[in-house]
């Protein structure tokens, strides 16, 4: 039998072409038994290290039978040249394909590359090149928008074609092919002979290839669909945009030998060809940038210094023995991983942000080391969190470890830039985030590749709550109330399904560094990402960690920026200069208040699951606090451990350890394990660690099960995983039930595990923002309004929260507000005994800009005393003028919100030129009307919504009370304190809706101007009431009170009714116009077919804010 | 021509529910009477609702709100995507029918304004008028509401606000002082303004100064102001749509004869054909309205293929429409006003592309219209290539008038100097074969048609086709078509229905068409 090597193989990073995964390429290829096979990519490597990790991973298992590997990327040119696959025979060849495609990349839009001939003679060192000539018979070229380019500029004009190769074989002597392929396309034979006689006269070898699209035959619908979505036409339209018939998968030696039996040299071709290539992925290394360590200083020894000199200055009273000890091990360990250059990478990171006064906290494995902690990029205390180091810098992986590094919002564009300024734009970028097919997606590109109207898209797509699923299911199908038997949405759901998980485009990682020593663009292709002055590399973070190459992650935190702008409200009055290492530790009234779930703006602990967890967990130390962070995820509830965990907690439940039967181990084999957090596993690395220990998993298969777990859509691998897992526990004595648990928790943790360490990192960020909320709430509420949009609550509820902590709030105004929310009274707080009085800033209210508010300020050297004097000294426009009057801000010279607006209209669209200054007084000063209706204070509370998103004259819901309370509803305070049982009713402003994990429950927070009330929503209920629960902004509720004995209060919804339109009852514009004279019959109610409305009467209270 | 106030009268009719009573009507797409229905169309990117049935409106969905949303209230509902065209045509429609109480009638948003000054009398009243006209429209399922008004403004807004008053001369600012602002359709931002001052009704906007409007309101406010109240007056544009090009012959006395109606068509066809060439353009669409004496109008029109300008084309064109009419074009006491209009007119330059022979082009084109102005346009057929593997469908049949100026998007491939690739003759339905051939792919050996038997003697293929997997609920097999010559040296193609062993064990065999 003669080896047969593919040497064109699309996978589906090349987007809407390949219409398979890497993996199932690199298993099928090794099921038929190809010596090797050649990705070729177009104009991308992207895919390459996901295929060369599969043969890895293959070659692991099944020792000898995989492929072998070639590297390579189809050219497409943008002029009429064919395709060109390029294949490098050694690692020099390797980067000079890398700086081609490069070049092409950096020259075309994002995600484009355009590629001449040109590029490809500067670069052809080293390059194999295989021409694959076009077919008459194939669709008109892709790319080119479909059908707009004639087919004159096919070549394959024997001239034309022989030319090409006469010209590249001059170019890249003995290293030119010509492809040839056997595609069922009627004149097979005949181009065969044709295409040998070309072969002969250039003297350019003949080569088998199968021109591959996907692994196996079935996926040619697949292969068609995507077709379809790329080129924006219906199947029914796309006519001969398809491929006539299946034939290009992945095809067996024999297979390939009998279509070429006329031609057996092409076959043998490709073993010769395959046996010129030397270059491997293995032979990429990498190299540490060296700007981080001085010169003549080892970068182990500089890591020594820097990290004793921290650490004096961590304990400025004498380093502990302990934190000694553990920082030598530390550092022994560091040198012994070659590592000492990575941590320095991030602490020169760190360093930047530390001179330019930006807050920053590391997290990830190996970030809450003592090291770390004393070169400043944790402020989580060692001596407060026992965490081992040599967990997250595992001896096996021979990867560098994880760090994240959070900075703050506002300013993280400040580090990136300083880090292009040091490591300059050759040898810094961005990595990839590969952007995935996800149900929404798939089904309303697929549907419209089916013809489906947009309408039957649009709601099969909005059926599916929450994207991260994997699977559209069924029951996601008929929320939208579709038939799924119908065949044509059951087929497109089908292969929406399939597709979910393709990649389809590459898009920036929002702050994954990829720093080196050598030029990046001879390790990866480079290209521009959307932003200006932005590059990202082609692989992405699984593919990087493959490689073992390094990455710093440069992230934005909006919680650093609130507390960085609480710290400095702070130092303002006290003088005390704080940071994150100095806030005081272990403060017991912190605790209590986060008890009580008094935690609205908290970092993290905020949300209403969070909410939940902290009255039934009761926090009383730090490390209380990172499990608090990690229970209520995913993984966790899914493994069932949060309850177990908390009976324990509350001594309902003793601790044990579940434990092997004798013979297979120490009873106590998982007390190192589990025993800091009660005998259940909670954190990541915890449930690996199990896979270790108790299912006897290898350090590698645990690894392997993590990376499982992470990547999208391993359905097969995972399946074998569970086997493993659970047999290999049970086998051992465990109880089944716990050996499923344990991975239904890995399963939950997914792509978002929760690792112990991040965790501690969080836990640090909630202590602090908790410190400042429980001591400072005013500079909290400020600091928290000022670095908006972030976080769970709205600014009215972080207002009304305030204020229910003793802050008094101001409204905006012209004389008192900035840009920026501030706080006026006692600059000595503590002496006056009570919050400084926070005042409103402009930014709250909506779309007026910033600049506006710095024209006031500026213009304010003494008070404004009339419109007409603000006008003109501030010289705002009308739309400005109307903006501040609409939201009242004119109260401090007597005008309310309607006298300030009818003034504003009377003065001229345009700023006033200063020559008509005393004419526009005058003018002003004359009018003598009647005055104005006055405005209702239910109206004005709405104009206030409208305009800021919240009031402090009232709450929508007070002006209510009295028609609510006639149907028997409770305000939300008094379910609060209801007995558990009782059946009630009660009607609020929906919040938030939130629907978690798969479980169908809603989860609906309602507010009036008591408080809130927490509403559950079961599947069965929302089936019914599905338009009230989905639509409302004003719900009525009734259903029965649910305490828990830690007294949360749920109320169990049993009917909900949308009552939306009794908001308009707040505005005065309520009124039915009086029929006349006419003694016609009364027409249909014309309400609901109103007149065209304003924008912002329609938005009478802001939108609640869906979480999924 | 100036009209004293107060003497005009315009009654307004408002159709709220225009397009889900357009698609109520229509019959194509029944949707149940007990469905809500909506209307959308994709405003900034969503799709949101533009237009509701009466139970729609009634389960709370708002006009402008997101699909999605309204959806997620009311899983049932019926939507369909908007069509303003169908829309506006259908109000055409309307206005037509309405040309019966006046001529005058101008469109509106949504509705119609109709000037029935001095005719509400041939009605019975206003009263009777309104109240004929509107029930009229209700039988005919539509939702209207109507007033009268001595403005069209105001009589626009009582239609929306107060539907069914009728306004005495002169009281108009009376009528519609508790109107809410937004009865005078001004820009949302000033009618928000006015709410936010509290002047919530015209009459309380009316009761302000107008020295305190005028100082804060642009001009057009205040005259929209003043039209609705009856201070000012706005002649209404009555709806005409006009032709691209028209011209028309009065006669002194009305033409009864052939010959003379044929002279007035071909003298009129000469001046339309002189503009037409300053132009540069020709006619697709003409039409001749002949107005009869006592009234009637009967309109005639036709088609061509290519634009044209000849004025004896044109003629021959009508004549065969004459010709071929069930109900002769009957003068009556004749006619005393010939009008053509060129509905349709298009450069004259586009036609002659992509085919050599120009003339000859033109005589096909000439026949076509021939036939298809005496036969009917669905009756002069052209093949159309399609685009598409599938070999059956790779050609339809289409009215040969409407396929011409189409663009020939697909031309079937054959490459040069190379015998062709499908069969001169495809057969309708492919006929089963005897086949000898080798697995699982080899070309035939000999075959079996009709009873002969028949050698191969050359044989090129296989192409493989599969059949279009997403038409079909089971899988139709691959098709592996192969060109054959037998020992006679005639040509045939035939196919092998199924891959072997993939599809199935033991294929069959078909003839599908005959090379030349």
């Amino acid at each position: 039998m003669s080896a047969y090597a593919e040497l064109a193989i699309t996978t589906n990073f090349s987007f809407l072409r390949g219409a398979s995964r890497p993996d199932e390429i690199a298993s099928e290829a090794t099921r038929l038994g190809l010596s090797a096979i050649g990705i070729a990519d177009r104009n991308s490597l992207a895919g390459v290290v996901r295929v060369w990790d599969s043969l890895r991973q293959i070659a692991r298992q099944d020792e000898g039978n995989a492929p072998r590997f070639l590297v390579g990327s189809r050219l497409v040119f943008s002029g009429g040249t064919p395709d060109i696959l390029a294949y490098p025979r050694d690692r020099k060849a390797y980067g000079n394909l890398c700086r081609l495609l490069t070049a092409g990349k950096l020259r075309a839009e994002k995600g484009g590359c355009i590629l001449s001939f040109d590029d490809l003679a500067q670069w052809q060192e080293g390059l194999l090149f295989i021409v694959v000539p076009s077919l008459k018979t194939d669709p008109p070229t892709p790319g080119t928008s479909h059908r707009k380019r004639g087919r004159k500029d096919k070549v394959e004009a024997h001239a034309d074609l022989k030319a090409l190769l006469v010209s590249l074989a001059t170019l890249a002597p003995g290293r030119v092919w010509l492809a040839a392929s056997m595609l069922h396309k009627g004149d097979d034979r005949h181009r065969l002979k044709k295409l040998s006689r070309i072969s002969r006269e250039a003297s350019v070898p003949l080569i088998a290839i199968n021109d591959v699209l996907y692994h196996v035959a079935e996926r040619r619908p697949l292969q068609d669909v995507v077709t379809c979505i790329r080129e924006h036409v219906t199947l029914d339209t796309a006519g001969t945009l398809l491929e006539a018939n299946a034939e290009r998968h992945l095809k067996s030696p024999e297979e390939m030998a009998r279509l070429f039996r006329s031609a057996p040299d092409a076959i043998e071709e490709t073993q010769r060809f395959s046996s010129r290539i030397a270059f491997s992925l293995d032979q990429l290394r990498y190299n540490y940038p060296s700007e981080p360590v001085p010169a003549g200083k080892t970068p182990h020894q500089h890591l020594v210094d820097l990290t004793w000199e921290g650490a004096a200055r961590r304990f400025r009273y004498g380093i502990p023995k302990k934190v000694r000890e553990t920082i030598e091990k530390e550092l022994a360990l560091i040198a012994a991983l070659d590592l000492p250059h990575y941590f320095l990478t991030v602490h020169d990171i760190v360093r930047i942000a530390g001179e330019k006064k930006i807050l920053c906290q590391g997290r990830g494995s190996a970030a809450n080391s003592a090291v770390c902690y004393a070169l400043g990029i944790t402020a989580v205390d060692p001596t407060q969190i026992d965490l081992l180091f040599e967990r997250f810098v595992s001896q096996e992986r021979k990867e560098p470890p994880d760090i994240d590094v959070d900075f703050e919002h506002e300013r993280r564009e400040e580090i990136i830039q300083d880090i292009y300024r040091r490591y300059g734009h050759d040898r810094a970028a961005l990595t990839a985030t590969v952007i995935c097919y996800r149900p929404r997606s798939a089904i309303r590109e697929v549907g419209k590749a089916f013809g489906l109207t947009e309408d039957v898209t649009a709601a099969l797509a909005s059926g599916v709550w929450g994207s991260w699923g994997s699977e559209l299911k069924d029951k996601e199908v008929r929320a939208g109330k579709f038939d799924p038997e119908n065949a044509l949405v059951a087929r497109a759901i089908a292969f929406a399904n399939e597709l979910m998980g393709f990649p389809r485009h590459l898009s920036q990682h929002p702050g994954g560094f990829v720093l080196t020593q050598d030029r990046l663009d001879t390790i990866v292709p480079v290209g521009p990402a959307a932003m200006e002055d932005r590059w990202f590399i082609e692989w992405d973070k699984d593919d990087i960690d493959a490689l073992g190459m390094m990455k710093v992650d440069v992230l934005a935190l909006g919680m650093l920026t609130c507390i960085r702008k609480a710290f400095a409200l702070i130092g303002d009055v006290d003088g005390k200069p704080l940071d994150l290492a100095r806030v005081p530790r272990e403060d017991p009234e912190v605790y209590d208040m986060l008890c009580k779930a008094d935690a609205i703006g908290v970092f993290q602990v905020e949300s209403r699951a969070q909410m939940n967890m902290l009255p039934r967990l009761k926090p009383k130390t730090f490390y209380d606090l990172v499990i608090e962070v990690a229970i209520v995820r995913p993984g966790p509830i899914q493994g069932d451990m949060v309850h177990p965990y908390l009976r324990r907690r509350s001594g309902q439940e003793t601790i044990e350890f579940p434990s092997p039967s004798p013979m297979h181990g120490p009873a106590d084999e998982l007390k190192a394990v589990l025993g800091k957090t009660l005998g259940v596993p909670l954190f990541q690395e915890q449930a690996m660690k199990l896979a270790i220990v108790a299912a006897r998993f290898t350090p590698d298969e645990a690894n392997g099960l993590r990376r499982a777990m992470a990547t999208f859509r391993n359905v097969g691998t995972i399946d074998s995983f569970r086997e493993k897992m659970v047999e290999g526990m049970v086998e051992r004595g465990y109880e089944r039930d716990f050996a499923e648990r344990c991975f239904h928790q890995i399963e939950g943790f997914g792509s978002y595990g929760f690792p112990e360490s991040h965790a501690a990192s969080f836990a640090h960020l909630v202590y602090i923002s908790a410190w400042i909320k429980c001591h400072y709430p005013a500079e909290f509420a400020c600091a928290l309004l000022n670095s908006q949009p972030m976080g769970f609550y709205a600014p009215a509820e972080i207002v009304r929260d305030a204020r229910e902590h003793g802050v008094e709030v101001r409204a905006p105004d012209i004389n008192h507000s900035d840009w920026d929310n501030t706080l006026e009274g006692a600059k000595i707080y503590k002496d006056a005994g009570f919050p400084r009085a926070l005042r409103l800033g402009f930014r709250q209210i909506d779309s007026l800009g910033q600049s506006a508010a710095i024209a006031i300020v500026a213009a304010r050297d003494q008070p404004f005393t009339s419109i007409a004097d603000f006008a003109r000294r501030t010289s705002l426009g009308r739309p400005a003028l109307i903006l501040l009057a609409e939201a009242d801000c004119f109260g401090s010279i007597g005008l309310d919100r309607r006298e300030a607006l009818w003034q504003v209209r009377r003065l001229s669209g345009k700023a006033p030129l200063p020559l008509f200054d005393a004419q526009n007084q005058s003018e002003l000063a004359e009018e003598e009307t009647a005055p104005l209706p006055v405005m209702p204070e239910s109206e004005q509370v709405l104009a206030d919504y409208q305009t800021l998103r919240l009031s402090l004259k009232g709450y929508p819901m007070q002006y209510l009370r009295a028609l609510f309370s006639r149907e028997g509803a409770k305000s939300c305070a008094e379910i609060q304190n209801g007995k558990d049982g009782e059946h009630a009713r009660t009607a609020g402003v929906v919040l938030v809706r939130q629907m978690p994990g798969t479980a169908g429950v809603v989860f609906v927070t309602l507010s009036d101007e008591t408080g809130i009330a927490n509403v559950v929503v079961w599947p069965r209920v929302l089936e019914r009431f599905r338009g009230a629960v989905m639509g409302s902004r004003l719900l009525f509720v009734e259903g029965k009170i649910q305490r828990s004995p830690e007294g949360i209060v749920h109320l169990v919804s049993e009917r909900l009714v949308d009552r939306t339109h009794e908001l308009e009852r707040l505005s005065e514009d309520g009124f039915s116009p009086r029929i006349h004279e006419g003694d016609i019959p009364p027409p249909p109610d014309p309400r609901g077919a109103p007149a065209h409305r304003h924008p912002r009467d329609v938005r009478i209270l802001p939108k609640s804010r869906d979480f999924h | 021509m100036v009209r004293i106030l107060g003497q005009r009268r315009i009654l307004a009719l408002w159709l709220p529910r225009l397009p889900t009573d357009r698609i109520r009507r229509g019959k194509a797409n029944a949707v149940g009477p007990e469905t809500p229905l909506v209307v959308v169309a994709k405003i900034d990117n969503a799709l949101r609702l533009v237009a509701l049935d009466e139970r729609a409106s009634r389960l709370s969905l708002k006009k402008g709100q997101p699909l999605a949303d309204a959806r997620a209230m009311v899983p049932e509902l019926s939507v369909i995507e908007s069509d303003p065209k169908a829309d506006a045509k259908l109000l055409e429609a309307v206005a037509d029918w309405c040309d019966r109480f006046t001529p005058f009638v101008a469109l509106d948003e949504d509705g119609l304004l109709l000037d029935i000054t001095g005719a509400s009398h041939l009605f019975g009243g206003e009263k009777t008028m309104l109240l004929k006209i509107t029930s009229l429209m209700a039988k005919q399922h539509f939702a209207v509401q109507g007033a009268i008004a001595g403005s069209a403004m105001a009589a626009r807004a009582l239609a929306r606000h107060a539907p069914g008053t009728i306004v005495a001369p002169g009281k108009e600012a009376v009528a519609i002082a508790p109107l809410p602002v937004a009865a005078l359709a001004l820009d949302p931002d000033i009618a928000h303004a006015f709410r936010r001052a509290g002047l919530k009704t015209i009459g309380q906007v009316a009761s302000r100064g107008r020295a305190e409007l005028g100082a804060r309101f642009v001009r057009a406010t205040l005259d929209r102001l003043d039209l609705a109240l009856g201070r000012g007056e706005r002649p209404i544009s009555p709806r005409r749509k006009l032709p691209d090009l028209m011209v028309e012959h009065r006669f002194a006395e009305p033409v009864i004869t052939e010959d003379a109606i044929s002279a007035a068509l071909l003298a009129l066809m000469h001046s339309l054909a002189r503009v037409l060439e300053e132009r540069g353009q020709g006619v697709r669409r003409l039409a001749a309205v002949f107005f009869r004496a006592d009234g009637l109008r009967r309109e005639l029109t036709v088609d061509t293929a290519r634009p044209t300008r000849d004025a004896k084309i044109l003629l021959r064109l009508f004549r065969e429409r004459l010709d071929a009419l069930t109900d002769p074009l009957d003068p009556g006491f004749g006619f005393d006003l010939i009008r053509l209009e060129a509905r349709d007119t298009e450069r004259e330059e586009q036609v002659a592309q992509g085919f050599a022979d120009d003339r000859s082009e033109k005589e096909i084109a000439f026949l076509i219209d021939r036939l298809a102005a005496r036969f009917g346009v669905n009756r002069v057929l052209r093949f159309l290539p399609q685009d598409t593997h599938i070999p059956e469908a790779a050609a339809v049949a289409v009215p040969a008038q409407r396929s011409l100026p189409a663009r020939m998007s697909f031309a079937p491939k054959q490459e040069k100097k190379e015998p062709p690739r499908r069969p001169l003759r495809l057969f309708d339905h492919p006929e089963p074969i005897e086949v000898l051939a080798e697995v699982p792919d080899g070309p035939p050996r000999q075959f079996r048609w009709r009873r002969a038997l028949h050698a191969v003697t050359r044989a090129e293929g296989p192409e493989r086709i599969a059949m279009e997997w997403w038409k079909h609920a089971t899988p139709k097999p691959t098709r592996d078509y192969y060109r054959v010559e037998d020992e006679k040296g005639a040509r045939f193609w035939l196919y092998r229905d199924g891959l072997f062993e993939r599809e199935t064990i033991k294929p069959r065999w078909y003839i599908h068409g005959l090379f030349a």
